[in-house]
C-alpha cells in the first residue's frame, strides 16, 4: 500500500482537522443558542460530514487501484472496502428514517434535554475519532505501541461516550419527565440515542477484537484490514452522531 | 415493409377490438357500479381515456409479439439463427420520447380530473362521521341528529368530517368512487355530490381488524323533500327519546356499542343485550355470575376482567364513561327483555 | 407383495396409513370435545400426513424421506403433548387447543424432520438452537419479570416481552448452533480459517449443511423458496376456499383454532400469505442471483463467500418466525401492519415483525454481495456494457435491496418498541403520527415490488435471445432501464397513499413519478417484441414461460397507469382491482421467469433436464387458470370488493364470480404440485443434458454440466456482444488455453 503521508504529516493532518471539527462544533453550539438558524446548523453538519468521510474514513480509497490478482491480499482489501461501504450506505438508512421521523413528529422543536452534558459527551466522541485516526495511521506505518495507545484511548473516550448517554443523560431526562412512553418527543429521542448506542457498543467490541488481535500479532503495516475496517465504523459512528447531535440538541424550540 | 403493413392494420383491428371487447363487459364507458355522484363524473371520463390507451398499447405489443411467434418460428428442419441486427437508435428515442408524451397528457388529465372532485362549494352540509371497529356513527350537528344510517339530500354538495376512535378505517361507497381513510388523531374531509336517488352501502375499505368484512352501514341518498322528512322524524325521535333510557339508547348508538351487540338475541361480535339483566354469565375459566348493575359497569369499564364463554373480550376497547352516561345506558339495557 | 410395483404398494400403504389414522383422529376429536366429528381439521392433517408417510414407507421402503417423515410424526406428537402438560402446568387446566401445544408440534416436527432425514446436520442443528435460545431468552425475561414483581404469565404462558426477546435470542442461537459464523468466530479470536473450503458432505447432504459454495447456495436459497411458495399457496387455498360462496363457511365465528375465531384466522392466513410469498420471492430471486450471476460473470464464487451463506441461514429462523406468528395468537393486519391496528394485534404481530425483521437481513447483506462480485468479480474483459442483461437486472435490484429494505426494518422495529415500551410514535394520543408509518413503510415497500420483478425482467431479457435465436434488441437501453426503473422507484412510494389523509399538494408530484415508471417500462417491452422480430423462434419449456410472463407482465403494467392516476385510484385503491393488478405484475414479473429460469437452468445445476411434456402441462394448466383469475378479481374490484375481506355482502352478486376464482386457483395450486413433482423427479430420472442443451452463448454452457465445483476450470476472457446470435463466427468468451493453472 502506497503512503501518501509521512507519520509526522499524517498525524498533524489528523490534528488539523479534529481542530476543524472542533472549532465547527463550537460554532454549531454558539449558532443554536444566540440566532438559531437552522441552515446553518445543516450546512455545518455537511460540512463536517465531509471533513470526516475525507480524511477519517478515506473514501478515495475506494477508487484505489488494487492487484490484479484475486487471490492477493491487496485484491481482498479492496473488496473488503467496498463491502463495508456498502454496508455504511445501507445502514445509513436506518438513522436517515430516524431522522425522518424526528422531522415528520417534532419539526422544529427538540426534547428539553441538557445541553452541557450533550455537549460534553459530543465531544468526548469527536476525540475518541481524533485518536483512532492516531492508532490507525500508527499501524499503517508499523508503530503498533502507537497503535494501541492511541486505540485504548479510543475505546476508553467510546465508553465514556455510550456511558454518559445511557448512563446518565438518560436517566437525568427520565428524571424531567422525558421517558420512553411519555411522548413523541421521549419516543424519539431514546430510539435515536439507542439506535447510535447500540452502533457505539458494537463498534467498542470491534475495537477489542483488534486490539487482541494486534496483541496476537496479527497486524502489520501492510496487512491490517482488521484495524482499517473497525476504525472506518468508529468514524462513521462519529458521523452519525455529528448529524443527531445537532437534531436533537439544537434544531428549534425546545418544548 | 410488407410485415410492417400486416401488422400495422391487425394492431388497429386488435385495439378497436380489445376496446368494443371491455364495452360489452361494460367496464371501457365508465366504471362500475353506477355512478352516483358528480365528482364521478370526472372519474369515469379519466378512466374512458385510460381504456382507450391500454386498448391500443395492449394491441402495439401483443399483435406483434404474436406475429413475430408464428411467423418467424423455427420450422421443421430448419437449423440456423435469425437475422442479425443489435438495435435501432431512432427506434429507441422514438418509443421513450413518444410515451413521454403520454404521460405528460396523462399527468394534465390525471390533474384536472384531481381539481373537479377537489372542488368545493362553501355551502356544503357538514356532516359529522365517527369510525370505530367495527361500524358507522354519523351525527348532523345542525339538527343534533345521530344516525346509523348517513341520510344525504340529492344535488347538494356534503362535506363529511371524518374521526377514528381506535385504528384506521376508509369511507368508501362504491357508486360515489371517491374513498377517504379515516385516521386517529386527526378530522379527515370528504367531499361528495350525490346526483341519484337510492340505497347504497359505506363500507370500511381499510383493514381494521377481525370484523373489518362487515363494517357497512346503509347510505340513503334522499329528494330534499324526503330527506326533510327523515330529519324532521328523527328529531322528534330525539326530542321524545330525553329519558335515561333515551339518553342511554343515544349513547349506545354514539359509541358503537350496537356494532357489535345487538339488542335482538342475534349473535354479533359481543353478546346480546337482549334478556341480559339478571341472567347468569358463564365465564371461560369455568365460573358463572349473575349479570347486575355492577358487573354491567365492571364489563364496560373494564370489558378484558372477565371472558364469556364464546367470545373474546380483547375485541372490545375499555370505555371511559360518566357514571351517569353509564346509568343511563343501563336503564336502556334494562328494557331489553 | 414383491411382485407388486412401488407405486401400487406405495398407494395401498397410503390408504391403510389413512384410515388407521382417521380413526385415531375421530377418536382423539371425540375425547377432545365429546362429540363425533368427522370432518375436522386437525382429523384430515393427521390423515394426510400418515398417508404420505405410509405412500413413502411402501414406494421407497424405510428410506432416508420416510424416516424424515416418521420423525416429524413423533416430534410433532412429542411436541403437543409437551405443550399440554406446559399448558397444564402453568394455567391449571388441560386445554386442547391450547396455541402452545401447537407451538411445540410445529418447532419438534420441524426439527424432527430433519434428524430424521440425516441425522446431526445444521438445519437440525439450527431448529434445536432456535428452540432453545426462544425458550433461555423467554425464561430469562420471566425471571426477571418475577423478580421486579412484575406479571410473568400471559395468555401464551409467557408475556409479550419474554416472547419477544425469545424469539430473538433464537435467531442467534440458530445461526450460532448451526456454524454459519463459526469462522468469523475464529478470525475474531485470531485463528485463521482455510482459503478454501472444501465441501465436508457428497449428494444431496451438503445442501442440508453450511456451504460456502454459491452454487449449493443458490439451491438452498432456491428449493427454500419452492418449499414457502408452497406453504403461501396453502394459505391462499385455505382463504380462497372461505371466499368461494358468500357467508362464513368454515372459518366462522364460533370455530377456534390457534387462540384466534374464524375472521381472525382468515386475517393471519391473509397476512401471511402476503408475507411468506414475498420472503418467497425474496428467496427466489436471491437463489437465481447466487446461483447464475457468478457464472455469468466468470467468477469463481461470490465476493463474500460467508457473508453469501450467512445471508441464506437467516432467511430460515425468519421463515419459522413467520410460521410462528400464526400459532402464537396470529395477526389481523395485513402484511403492511398499519398501526395503530398493528399496536392492538395479537402476540402473532411480534413474531411477524422479528421474522421480516430477519429476512430483511438476508436480503441486505444477500444484495451487498451481489454488489460487490459484480463490482469486483468480472472476467477479464467483461466491460460494463457486455455484461449479461441479468447482471444488470441484479445489479439494479440489489441496489434497491441494499438500501431501502432498512426502511421496512425500522418501521416495523418502531411498531414493535412502541407495544413493548409505550413508545408512541404513531399513537396520536401521544403526538405520535399514524401516517409516518405508511411513509417509512412504502418507501421500502414500493421499491420492493421492482426488487421482486427486475431479476424476473432480467431473466426475460436474457433467454429471449437464446430462444430467439437473435441478438437482444437494444442492449444498452434495455440495461439503462432496469436502472431507470429501480431509481424511480425510490420516489413513487406515496402513490400507496392517495387516500391516506397525508399532505394533499403530494398528490399530484407522486402521481407525476409514478407515472414515469412507464417509460422505462415500455423500453423493456418494445425491446423485448423487436428481439422477436425476424428470429428464428423455438419453443421449449423455458420460452413459453417467458412468452407467457411477457403477456401477464403486460397486463399487470398496463392496469398500473389507472392505479397512477389520484381520481381514478381513489376508486379502485383497496379493492380486488388492484389485488388482480399485483398478482398480475408479480406472476409477470417474477413467478412465470424463475419457472423459466428453473426449466432453463436445472440442467447446469443436476446435468439432467426437466420433462418437457410435464413443463407443458404445467404451462397450459397455470396460464388459462391465472388469466381467469385476476380478470375475475379486476371485475369484481370495480363492481366494489374489497381487499381483506374474509366475507362479502351476498346482496352484490359476487357469489359466481369468487367460485370460478376459487376453482381457478386450485388449478394454479395443481400446476405448481405437477411442477414439483417433475422438479424432483427430475434430479435423479430426467434425461441425461450434459452439454450446451439450449445451444446458449452464454460463458456458463460452454462447460458441461452439472458445474464443477469450482466453476470454470480455465478463467474466460470476453471477446465479444453477449447476445451476437446469427453473427457467423462471432464468439461471446474465450477460455484460456487449459495448461494455464488453475492459481498460479
Amino acid at each position: 500500500m502506497s503512503h501518501r503521508l509521512d507519520k509526522f504529516s499524517a498525524f498533524r493532518q489528523g490534528l488539523v482537522i479534529f481542530v476543524y471539527l472542533a472549532v465547527l462544533t463550537a460554532l454549531e453550539y454558539f449558532v443554536a443558542v444566540t440566532f438559531k438558524a437552522v441552515s446553518i446548523l445543516v450546512v455545518v453538519a455537511v460540512i463536517k460530514v465531509a471533513l470526516v468521510m475525507y480524511y477519517y474514513m478515506h473514501i478515495y480509497k475506494l477508487n484505489e487501484e488494487s492487484d490484479a490478482e484475486p487471490h492477493s491480499y491487496s485484491f481482498k482489501t479492496g473488496t473488503n472496502r467496498l463491502g463495508l461501504w456498502l454496508f455504511l450506505l445501507s445502514d445509513s438508512f436506518v438513522f436517515a428514517g430516524l431522522l425522518t421521523a424526528r422531522v415528520n413528529l417534532l419539526g422544529l422543536t427538540r426534547p428539553h434535554l441538557n445541553q452541557i452534558l450533550g455537549l460534553a459527551v459530543t465531544a468526548v466522541l469527536l476525540s475518541s475519532s481524533f485518536f483512532m485516526n492516531r492508532g490507525e495511521t500508527a499501524m499503517v506505518h508499523g508503530d503498533k505501541k502507537g497503535f494501541i495507545r492511541n486505540t485504548i484511548i479510543t475505546f476508553v473516550l467510546g465508553l465514556g461516550f455510550l456511558l454518559g448517554v445511557v448512563a446518565v443523560e438518560w436517566p437525568l431526562a427520565a428524571e424531567e419527565g422525558l421517558t420512553a412512553g411519555s411522548g413523541a418527543a421521549g419516543a424519539v429521542f431514546y430510539m435515536m440515542t439507542g439506535m447510535h448506542a447500540f452502533h457505539v457498543f458494537t463498534g467498542l467490541i470491534l475495537l477489542l477484537v483488534v486490539l487482541y488481535k494486534t496483541r496476537k500479532d496479527k497486524y502489520s503495516a501492510e496487512k491490517h484490514w482488521g484495524v482499517e475496517a473497525a476504525a472506518v465504523y468508529w468514524h462513521f459512528v462519529d458521523l452519525v452522531w455529528i448529524i443527531f447531535y445537532p437534531a436533537l440538541y439544537l434544531i428549534g424550540t425546545a418544548l | 415493409m410488407r410485415h410492417f403493413i400486416i401488422v400495422g392494420i391487425l394492431v388497429i383491428v386488435m385495439a378497436i377490438l380489445t376496446y368494443v371487447g371491455l364495452d360489452v363487459a361494460g367496464i371501457a364507458t365508465q366504471m362500475h357500479p353506477i355512478a352516483a355522484s358528480l365528482q364521478s363524473v370526472s372519474i369515469d371520463w379519466l378512466w374512458n381515456r385510460e381504456i382507450i390507451a391500454i386498448s391500443f398499447l395492449f394491441a402495439l405489443i401483443i399483435v406483434p409479439m404474436t406475429y413475430s411467434l408464428i411467423v418467424f418460428r423455427r420450422r421443421k428442419g430448419e437449423t440456423g439463427d435469425g437475422e442479425h441486427f443489435e438495435g435501432n437508435t431512432t427506434l429507441e428515442i422514438t418509443w421513450t420520447v413518444l410515451p413521454l408524451f403520454a404521460v405528460l397528457a396523462f399527468a394534465y388529465m390525471g390533474a384536472y380530473s384531481l381539481g373537479e372532485i377537489n372542488r368545493v362549494d362553501p355551502d356544503a352540509l357538514v356532516i359529522k362521521v365517527k369510525a370505530q371497529q367495527f361500524t358507522w356513527t354519523f351525527e348532523y350537528p345542525e339538527y343534533e341528529i345521530v344516525s346509523k344510517e348517513l341520510h344525504l339530500p340529492v344535488d347538494q354538495q356534503v362535506v363529511l368530517k371524518m374521526e377514528s376512535g381506535d385504528v384506521i378505517h376508509s369511507f368508501w361507497v362504491p357508486e360515489f368512487r371517491v374513498k377517504q381513510d379515516v385516521v386517529p388523531g386527526r378530522v379527515t374531509e370528504y367531499r361528495i355530490t350525490p346526483t341519484l336517488v337510492g340505497d347504497y352501502k359505506v363500507r370500511c375499505a381499510e383493514l381494521c381488524g377481525a370484523s373489518h368484512y362487515s363494517m357497512e352501514n346503509l347510505v340513503i341518498v334522499n329528494t330534499q323533500a324526503d330527506y326533510d322528512a327523515w330529519i324532521a322524524e328523527q328529531r322528534a325521535i330525539a326530542a321524545a327519546s330525553q329519558t335515561p333510557e333515551g339518553r342511554g339508547q343515544l349513547l349506545t348508538v354514539k359509541n358503537g356499542c350496537i356494532g357489535c351487540h345487538s339488542v335482538d338475541g342475534s349473535k354479533l361480535v359481543g353478546p346480546s343485550w337482549q334478556g341480559i339483566d339478571g341472567s347468569t354469565r358463564d365465564f371461560a375459566d369455568g365460573t358463572s355470575a349473575i349479570a347486575d348493575d355492577a358487573y354491567i359497569i365492571e364489563s364496560i369499564r373494564n370489558p378484558q376482567a372477565r371472558e364469556v364463554t364464546g367470545f373474546s373480550p380483547s375485541s372490545m376497547p375499555p370505555y371511559t364513561l360518566t357514571d351517569e352516561e353509564i346509568a343511563n345506558i343501563i336503564a336502556y339495557i334494562k328494557t331489553l327483555k | 407383495m414383491k411382485n407388486v410395483s412401488p407405486v401400487v404398494r406405495g398407494w395401498l400403504f397410503f390408504a391403510i396409513g389413512f384410515i388407521v389414522a382417521y380413526s385415531i383422529g375421530i377418536g382423539l376429536v371425540f375425547v377432545a370435545s365429546g362429540s363425533l366429528v368427522y370432518s375436522h381439521l386437525v382429523t384430515w392433517i393427521l390423515a394426510s400426513f400418515a398417508g404420505a408417510t405410509a405412500y413413502s414407507w411402501g414406494a421407497s421402503g424405510f428410506s432416508q424421506l420416510t424416516k424424515g417423515l416418521v420423525w416429524l410424526g413423533l416430534g410433532a406428537l412429542a411436541g403437543f403433548a409437551l405443550g399440554l402438560v406446559v399448558e397444564l402446568v402453568v394455567q391449571g387446566s388441560l386445554n386442547w387447543v391450547a396455541p402452545i401445544a401447537s407451538l411445540f408440534a410445529l418447532l419438534f416436527g420441524f426439527t424432527g424432520f430433519f434428524l430424521g432425514v440425516a441425522g446431526n446436520n445444521a438445519v437440525s442443528k439450527g431448529l434445536i438452537s432456535q428452540i432453545s435460545g426462544t425458550l433461555i431468552g423467554a425464561i430469562f425475561v420471566t425471571v426477571i419479570r418475577v423478580l421486579m414483581g412484575l406479571e410473568w404469565k400471559g395468555p401464551f404462558i409467557f408475556t409479550e416481552p419474554a416472547w419477544v426477546l425469545g424469539a430473538f435470542f433464537g435467531v442467534l442461537f440458530f445461526l450460532a448452533g448451526n456454524g454459519s459464523v463459526s469462522d468469523w468466530f475464529k478470525w475474531a479470536r485470531g485463528i485463521d480459517t482455510p482459503e478454501h473450503h472444501e465441501e465436508h458432505y457428497s449428494g444431496w447432504e451438503k445442501y442440508l449443511n453450511v456451504s460456502l459454495d454459491h452454487k449449493v447456495i443458490g439451491v438452498q436459497y432456491t428449493i427454500t423458496a419452492l418449499l414457502l411458495i408452497s406453504i403461501g399457496g396453502l394459505f391462499a387455498l385455505v382463504f380462497r376456499t372461505e371466499l368461494a360462496a358468500s357467508q362464513l363457511q368454515f372459518l366462522t365465528t364460533d370455530m377456534k383454532l390457534f387462540g384466534q375465531n374464524g375472521p381472525q384466522l382468515y386475517n393471519t392466513f391473509m397476512s401471511l400469505h402476503g408475507m411468506i410469498m414475498i420472503v418467497s420471492i425474496l428467496l427466489g430471486v436471491a437463489g437465481i442471483m447466487n446461483y447464475v450471476v457468478p457464472l455469468l460473470l466468470g467468477a469463481q464464487d461470490m465476493a463474500f463467500p460467508r457473508l453469501n451463506a450467512f445471508s441464506f441461514w437467516l432467511a430460515v429462523p425468519a421463515a419459522v418466525l413467520l410460521l410462528m406468528s400464526l400459532i402464537l395468537g396470529g395477526f389481523d393486519t395485513g402484511w403492511t401492519g398499519y398501526p395503530p391496528l398493528s399496536a392492538k394485534a395479537p402476540l402473532g404481530i411480534q413474531m411477524f415483525f422479528l421474522g421480516v425483521f430477519t429476512a430483511g437481513w438476508s436480503s441486505i447483506l444477500g444484495a451487498l454481495n451481489i454488489i460487490a462480485t459484480v463490482i469486483r468479480m468480472r472476467s477479464k474483459g467483461m466491460i460494463a456494457m457486455r455484461m449479461p442483461i441479468f447482471v444488470w437486472a441484479a445489479v439494479a435490484t440489489s441496489i434497491i435491496s441494499l438500501t431501502a429494505t432498512q426502511l421496512i426494518g425500522l418501521s416495523f422495529q418502531l411498531v414493535m418498541f412502541q407495544r413493548l415500551f409505550g413508545m408512541g410514535f404513531f399513537d396520536p394520543a401521544k403526538g405520535g403520527n399514524p401516517v409516518l408509518f405508511q411513509h417509512l413503510f412504502w418507501f421500502y415497500s414500493h421499491p420492493a415490488v421492482y426488487v421482486f420483478v427486475l431479476p424476473g425482467l432480467g431473466v426475460i431479457s436474457e433467454l429471449l435471445p437464446v430462444f430467439a435465436r437473435k441478438p437482444l434488441f437494444g442492449y444498452r437501453w434495455v440495461a439503462m432501464s432496469s436502472l431507470g426503473i429501480a431509481l424511480v422507484g425510490f420516489v413513487v412510494w406515496a402513490h400507496h397513499m392517495f387516500t391516506s389523509g397525508m399532505n394533499e399538494y403530494l398528490r399530484l408530484p407522486f402521481m407525476y413519478s409514478t407515472l414515469l415508471v412507464a417509460i422505462p417500462t415500455g423500453v423493456k417491452f418494445f425491446s423485448w417484441v423487436a428481439t422477436l422480430w425476424k428470429g428464428k423462434i423455438v419453443f421449449p419449456t423455458p420460452m413459453l414461460f417467458v412468452l407467457g410472463a411477457i403477456v401477464v407482465f403486460l397486463l399487470g403494467g398496463l392496469t398500473g397507469p389507472p392505479n397512477a392516476t389520484v381520481s381514478v385510484d381513489l376508486h379502485l385503491h383497496d379493492t380486488y382491482f388492484i389485488v388482480g393488478h399485483f398478482h398480475d405484475t408479480i406472476f409477470g414479473g417474477f413467478v412465470f421467469p424463475f419457472f423459466a429460469a428453473l426449466y432453463y437452468w436445472f440442467p447446469k445445476a443436476t446435468g439432467r433436464r426437466m420433462n418437457e411434456t410435464l413443463g407443458k402441462i404445467h404451462f397450459w394448466l397455470m396460464t388459462p387458470s391465472f388469466f381467469i383469475l385476476t380478470f375475475g378479481m379486476m371485475r369484481i374490484g370495480l363492481l366494489g370488493m374489497r381487499r381483506r375481506i374474509a366475507d362479502y355482502d351476498p346482496g352484490l352478486g359476487f357469489d359466481a364470480t369468487h367460485l370460478v376464482l376459487t376453482i381457478a386457483g386450485y388449478l394454479i395450486g395443481l400446476s405448481v404440485l405437477i411442477f414439483i413433482y417433475n422438479f424432483f423427479n427430475s434430479i435423479k430420472n430426467g434425461d441425461k443434458a450434459e452439454g450446451n442443451v439450449w445451444n446458449s452463448r452464454s460463458p456458463e454452457w460452454q462447460v458441461p454440466s452439472p458445474m464443477p465445483m469450482h466453476n470454470y476450470d480455465q478463467p474466460f476472457e470476453v471477446v465479444g456482444e453477449p447476445y451476437d446470435y446469427g453473427l457467423p463466427g462471432s464468439q461471446y468468451v474465450e477460455f484460456a488455453a487449459p495448461a494455464k493453472s488453475k492459481h498460479n
